[in-house]
């Protein structure tokens, strides 16, 4: 029997289709606002019987706060060790650090109202095929940042599968 | 502690150390007597390693412009001339020679020391003459007449020199010593002194160069290098630098007399090449000082390594009967410890003037328990109630341009960095010898 033909199972596998869909759209655009976070210092001068010290002692207190000039795609402690990899080339490395936050911004918030997702999903999955790649580059010990990805690969292909059945999207061609 | 004082400024700490009769580390009495314009016009002379760090502390200070820069090597003076522009958008004048730099730059009002130790003494007093305020990076000089040539040069010609023990205005260290050694008197009698910088076997290794980029042989001999690598290396060199005692310990020794007001009476060090066997200097030295403050006899014990960064960084401790104060320029290093027999100290929590460190966990039962009965209970453990929010070097950077503004006095000038640096003389002397040098006034005085 046709899953079309039974209204049940096809609300079931729309509400799946949706739920496949608000997870990857939530994962990458969070992910993508991340890197956009740093730490914003407030520094008060320290109070001694209540009044400011006058040798100029701060007291610090860190939070974390969002700002365009934080961004940074990919971190920089692994941008150190793709940069000695010969083969990441230095202009590729360049484009995608600028590109991956903007990428997956896009592409989540896409995937979230359902603009083109048949596409939209291919490309997400692309996009970590290609951290998944790095990861493999880096010889990740224990590979567990690749099975992480691969999850999400998972996920991928299971939303593309229940697309067919997500009632809820803006854009329903490709 | 029945009373305790209230916070006292700088000045009621002039007052009050005065009345105390301290012999050192009171302030300088020194400031420029006219202030000159607004903006300072600076030269940075050397633009090596040191004087990055005071042109980086330097960046974020207002109304000083950089107009020259002067640097033997011409990859160092490129570089401070770019650094420069970038900051100011305006390119300094360049120079190799001092002397040349002096004849043709007009509106100078001040010049930045940072050239290897053997030069300090050269550049600074010809800058003086020339009518520039000095600040100079410390050591003051590889040997200590010339130290004594850079105090009569101040004096001479009433600039103001400035020596670069950054620590004296560090707000932190200047705190420790009024608040809470002097005002709150925290640590009770001062009896002990221990210090150290130990400093990594990798950190210590001769700094390498490109050989496209050398200097010219007959540059470097006109400025008193041999060759390339003992123009890198001139921190090795007997003729060039005083040694590790020198460019590690000169900070920390000073925080010693600074903090006693007094110079010590007596010092025995040792000293050897452990590992570096080629070096002129030691590779790691230990010195131990005798004091005799109003307050009583102090030992002083200093090491400084450069085979071995393990024991804990770099630190001064000073140690009471009261209290041990634990502080560093990194504030990681920075503990303050009250014996379990001294007063509560929750009302100086309470104020601010300290803050109280969490518990340490417990530690783990082990062999050792058989003899606890013999031990002190632990003491507890606080910490200054605030940092420094800048470079380590700024606070005296802008502390010498305030002065020569006429807005300040010098927190470390010539004269007083010589007393205080005077007994470091006399360590490597010591640990050749292999004798204690009794310190007199003859050792100590300019």
């Amino acid at each position: 029997m046709k899953a079309e033909e039974n209204p049940t199972d096809s609300l079931a596998l729309a509400y799946g289709a949706i739920t496949a869909r608000i997870w990857l759209a939530v994962r990458a655009i969070q992910t993508a606002v991340e890197k956009f976070a740093g730490t914003a210092v407030a520094e008060t001068a320290v109070q001694i019987d209540g009044q400011a010290n006058s040798y100029g002692l701060t007291d610090a207190s860190a939070t974390k706060a969002y700002a365009l000039s934080n961004y940074h795609g990919v971190p920089a402690a692994l941008y150190e060790k793709f940069a000695t990899e010969p083969l990441m080339p230095a202009w590729g490395l360049k484009i995608y650090d600028k590109t991956l936050g903007p990428a997956l911004l896009l592409l989540g918030i896409a995937i979230l109202l359902g603009v083109a997702s048949r596409t939209s999903l291919f490309a997400l999955g692309l996009l970590y095929t290609s951290l998944t790649w790095g990861l493999i580059l880096l010889g990740e010990p224990g590979n567990s940042g690749v099975a992480w990805l691969a999850a999400h690969m998972i996920l991928i292909i299971m939303a593309l599968c229940l697309v067919r059945y997500d009632r809820f999207r803006i854009l329903k061609k490709w | 502690m029945n009373s305790l004082p209230s916070p006292i400024n700088r000045r009621n700490f002039l007052v009050r150390s005065a009345g105390a009769g301290l012999v050192l580390g009171a302030p300088a009495i020194l400031r420029a007597a006219e202030a000159p314009s607004k903006t300072l016009n600076l030269a940075l002379i050397g633009f090596g390693k040191q004087g990055k760090v005071l042109f980086e502390a330097m960046s974020n200070i207002p109304g000083i412009r950089f107009q020259a820069v002067c640097d033997i090597w011409d990859y160092n003076r490129q570089a401070g001339v770019a650094k420069c522009y970038a900051r100011q958008k305006e390119r300094p004048n360049h120079y190799v020679d001092v002397d040349e730099m002096l004849a043709k730059e007009k509106g100078l009002d001040a010049a930045i020391v940072a050239t290897p130790d053997f030069w300090h003494a050269p550049h600074t007093i010809k800058c003086l003459e020339a009518g520039l305020h000095v600040y100079c990076e410390k050591m003051m000089a590889h040997t200590i007449e010339a130290a004594r040539d850079m105090v009569r040069a101040m004096e001479r010609t009433g600039k103001l020199c400035q020596i670069g023990h950054q620590r004296r205005s560090n707000p932190r260290y200047r705190y420790t010593l009024e608040q809470l050694i002097l005002g709150n008197k925290i640590c009770g009698q001062i009896v002990n002194i221990n210090a150290q910088w130990n400093r990594a076997i990798n950190s210590s290794q001769d700094i390498g160069y490109k050989q496209n980029l050398a200097i010219k042989p007959d540059i470097l001999q006109k400025y008193g290098f041999k060759d390339m690598h003992q123009f890198m290396n001139w921190r090795t060199y007997r003729d060039l630098s005083g040694g590790p005692i020198s460019d590690l310990g000169a900070h920390q020794i000073d925080i010693f007399n600074w903090f006693l007001g007094t110079a010590p009476n007596a010092v025995f060090a040792t000293g050897g090449n452990s590992h570096f066997k080629d070096r002129e200097h030691f590779d790691n030295v230990m010195a131990l000082f005798d004091y005799d403050t109003p307050q009583g006899q102090v030992r002083a014990f200093y090491q400084v390594l450069t085979t071995t960064s393990a024991g804990g960084g770099y630190y001064e401790s000073f140690m009471g009967t009261e209290a041990t104060i634990d502080i560093s320029e990194r504030s990681a290093y920075t503990n303050i410890y009250r014996e379990s027999s001294a007063p509560s100290w929750d009302n100086l929590v309470s104020r601010g003037f300290l803050k109280k460190a969490a518990a340490p966990a417990p530690a783990a039962s082990d062999s050792g328990d058989a003899i606890k009965s013999y031990e002190s209970a632990a003491p507890e453990v606080y910490q200054l109630p605030g940092d420094l929010n800048k470079p380590p070097h700024q606070p005296h950077l802008e502390n010498f341009f305030a002065a020569v503004r006429g807005e300040a006095k010098l927190n470390c000038d010539a004269r007083h960095a010589f007393e205080s640096e005077a007994p470091i003389y006399w360590v490597n002397p010591s640990a050749l010898q292999k004798e204690r040098i009794i310190l007199t006034s003859e050792h100590l005085s300019v």
